[in-house]
């Protein structure tokens, strides 16, 4: 019995003991906070938080851009923070904490096809006063069409790509072919060279279900007069969009482009040009510097083009790329636009260009000696930039986008026919968009 | 004053549980009952809607079979090779121990990394799969070969385990039931129906929870090897709600389909504590 005395003492001292250290972390946490006000109330400068994605380079120029900005403007400090590398990340990183109104960033880049989802949900200040009428004409269509929803701006272009056409102009040239215009030419192309030369596929592009199946599909589409809306009406089941798709399946089916696209991705479908196994690849303008740097077994040997078209249709591209946006629930939304306008000026864009490589949206830009000297591939998209049109601007892009790689995997796979497949996916689409 | 403590000390453990079992649970549940996304305005209970959507939802359904599909063959195949593994194993050889470290590779390996590995061994142009056989298969990219890929990726995976506990399970068997059996004069054939399944069957229900359970969630295999493609073929329940949670930020509904998964898991786990419990009776 008196053994059991102590014991029991022992134990209610622990219990106040774990009472004490529970105090003790509560009171750190009243201290935390007591502070981060404090630390708030004494700063004078604002500070304006850029995110964006990672750079990919020396960050110095980046830097550099930054401190000229803060420069200009006495009192505000710029932070720009990388977001997660993979883009279903981003995207999610901002829905979460934008969903919960956060001011943690003021400044925030966009992937294309988010504008009309971040705008419809409230997530974005209205810049159209930042980018007058006059001035959008500075810009390509693209870029400006899809940071535009119901007529209002909700972003400004920061840096575009757009889809493509390489080609081995070395074989074009032995086989005395021209760089095809039309889609029929380049199927006649693809044969010809693939009978003369043994173990070339003829055409690469990416078929597997995911994002670039649907900017791939769109081209076809596009480039036969077809489109996916009009005028807020899905008008995707119809004639042109049947032949486009049709002419997809039939790529696969005649053999000009291997079956196993539909496991194709951009960089397993460039990697097969880039080692010389294929006489046309489809893909974004990144590619370029990889075929033409040292060791690469198709150096000077590629051609680049604006994607082939329908006979009497027009070209087009599928465009992505990154907008600025300014958060809605900014504390500093004068800084923010500021910052915002500055990084998407010609100055910053150009200087962007040379230090990186990003494209810039304004067409400009693609005279300006300085950088045509440097970057001589710009010359050339330029007429693909004048073609480049965005993904359906419509705030459910992606549960739209989700339908439509099922569907045009389906087709592709020969699954389902064409006609059946644009069918299925309009009837789906109506849904989401009712 | 004893009560007091009890109930004291219980606390820490029952606020963890709570606030990382229970709390998660019930939330996704009262999700699955809203109509909630960022993009709509505000959320709205709507009752078992999503439910009523979900059963009309075909692509669901193909979700379902795709998984069910899944969990059958890979579960099934998982089991007899890891039987058979397990009774080579447990025979005594020279290497034995290089052998038992080399099987169990497959499993320590991260599965986003095998799948990457798998992925390359597929790859229709230059994989060493199609080299090895002289075919031209389009593994990952045709509707009809896809998810048996998926499948054999997890065979490979998987196996090792199942081996390694039935392996266990095989040295716990009374040595005195061989020797019985040998006294008697059984065939091989006889001690392994008569003797050596019959006491291996509590362990094997046990593993084909974890491995069901397991096959039923399957989402990074799949996610890596195809993203759900060709034509949503390997699109399997995990993979659907994920992107109906995380890319189509539609929080009511995904959370609807994660219950669904949740529910058949559920499900299926009853039905083997049940046969476990008769076994054991």
């Amino acid at each position: 019995m008196p053994d059991r005395e102590p014991g029991a003492r022992r134990i209610r001292v622990r219990g106040d003991a774990a009472v004490r250290i529970l105090l003790f972390f509560v009171g750190l946490l009243l201290v935390g906070a007591c502070t981060e006000q404090s630390n708030s109330v004494e700063s004078e400068s604002t500070t304006v938080v850029l995110k964006h994605s990672k750079l990919f380079g020396d960050p110095r120029p980046f830097e550099r851009l930054l401190v000229q900005f803060e420069r200009a403007n006495p009192g505000v400090l710029v932070r720009a923070e990388s977001l997660p590398a993979a883009s279903d990340e981003q995207h999610q990183f901002y829905a979460i904490n934008l969903a919960a109104r956060s001011a943690d960033f003021d400044v925030l880049a966009l992937d294309v096809i988010w504008v009309a989802e971040f705008a419809r949900a409230g997530w974005l200040r209205d810049v159209s006063h930042l980018l007058p009428e006059a001035q959008r004409n500075e810009f390509f269509h693209g870029p400006i069409e899809a940071v535009t929803w119901q007529g209002r701006l909700y972003a400004l272009p920061w840096f575009m790509d757009a889809g493509v056409l390489y080609y081995r102009k070395d074989l074009l040239a032995k086989h005395q072919l021209a760089p095809p215009k039309t889609w029929d030419a380049m199927v006649q192309a693809a044969r010809t060279i693939g009978e003369r030369e043994s173990g070339m596929h003829g055409f690469v592009w990416q078929g597997k279900q995911y994002e670039g199946l649907v900017c791939n599909a769109l081209e076809y589409m596009w480039s036969n007069g077809g489109e996916v809306l009009r005028a807020g009406r899905v008008v995707l089941d119809g004639p042109s969009n049947r032949v486009a798709l049709a002419f997809m399946r039939n790529l696969i089916t005649s053999g000009v482009t291997p079956e196993f696209v539909s496991t194709l991705t951009e960089e397993p479908a460039r990697e097969i040009f880039g080692r010389g196994s294929a006489v046309f690849l489809r893909n974004w303008p990144y590619a370029w510097q990889l075929f033409e740097q040292t060791g690469s077994a198709v150096r000077g040997k590629v051609g680049v083009s604006v994607l082939p078209h329908f006979p009497g249709q027009q070209s087009a591209a599928t465009l992505g790329g990154w907008q600025l946006g300014v958060n809605r629930y900014t504390k500093h939304p004068q800084a923010a636009e500021r910052l915002a306008l500055y990084l998407a000026s010609p100055a910053a864009q150009k200087a962007l260009a040379l230090a990186y490589g990003y494209n810039p949206p304004r067409r400009k830009l693609y005279q300006d000696k300085q950088l045509l000297a440097a970057q001589p591939f710009l010359a050339k998209l330029r007429a693909v930039y004048e073609h480049a049109r965005p993904r359906p601007v419509t705030p459910h892009y992606v549960r739209l986008s989700q339908v439509l790689q099922a569907e045009l995997s389906g087709a592709l796979a020969g699954l389902k026919t064409p006609e059946q497949a644009l069918a299925d996916a309009q009837r789906d689409i109506e849904a989401i968009l009712r | 004053m004893k009560r007091e403590h009890s109930a004291l000390f219980l606390a820490p453990a029952a606020i963890t549980l709570g606030a990382v079992a229970l709390f998660p649970v019930l939330s996704v549940l009262w999700l699955s009952l809203e109509q909630r996304s960022p993009l709509t305005d505000a959320a709205r209970f709507i009752g078992l809607d999503n439910y009523a959507r979900l059963l009309a939802d075909t692509r669901f359904w193909n979700a379902f079979w795709n998984t069910t599909y899944f969990t059958v063959f890979s579960v099934t195949l998982e089991l007899l090779l890891g039987l058979g593994m397990a009774l080579l194993l447990a025979r005594a050889f020279r290497g034995r121990a290089l052998v038992y470290s080399l099987i169990l590779l497959p499993w320590a390996i991260p599965t986003v990394v095998s799948a990457r590995l798998w992925e390359w061994m597929y790859n229709a142009d230059y994989g060493v799969l199609n080299y090895l056989l002289g075919t031209q298969i389009n593994w990952l990219g045709s509707p009809a070969w896809a998810l048996h890929a998926a499948i054999l990726m997890d065979v490979w995976k998987a196996t090792p385990f199942v081996a390694l506990l039935l392996l266990a399970g095989l040295q716990t068997i009374p040595r005195e039931l061989y020797q019985a059996a040998a006294l008697d004069g059984a065939s091989g054939w006889t001690v392994l129906r008569r003797i050596t399944l019959p006491q291996l069957v509590p362990l094997m229900l046990v593993i084909l929870i974890f491995r069901t359970i397991d096959a039923f969630r399957v989402f990074d295999a799949i996610y890596v090897l195809t993203g759900g493609g060709p034509a949503n073929s390997t699109e399997t329940l995990s993979i659907y709600a994920y992107k109906v949670l995380f890319q189509a930020l539609e929080f009511g509904y995904g959370s609807a389909l994660a219950v669904s998964v949740l529910v058949v898991v559920a499900l299926l786990t009853i039905v083997y504590a049940r046969l476990l419990r008769v076994r054991i009776a």
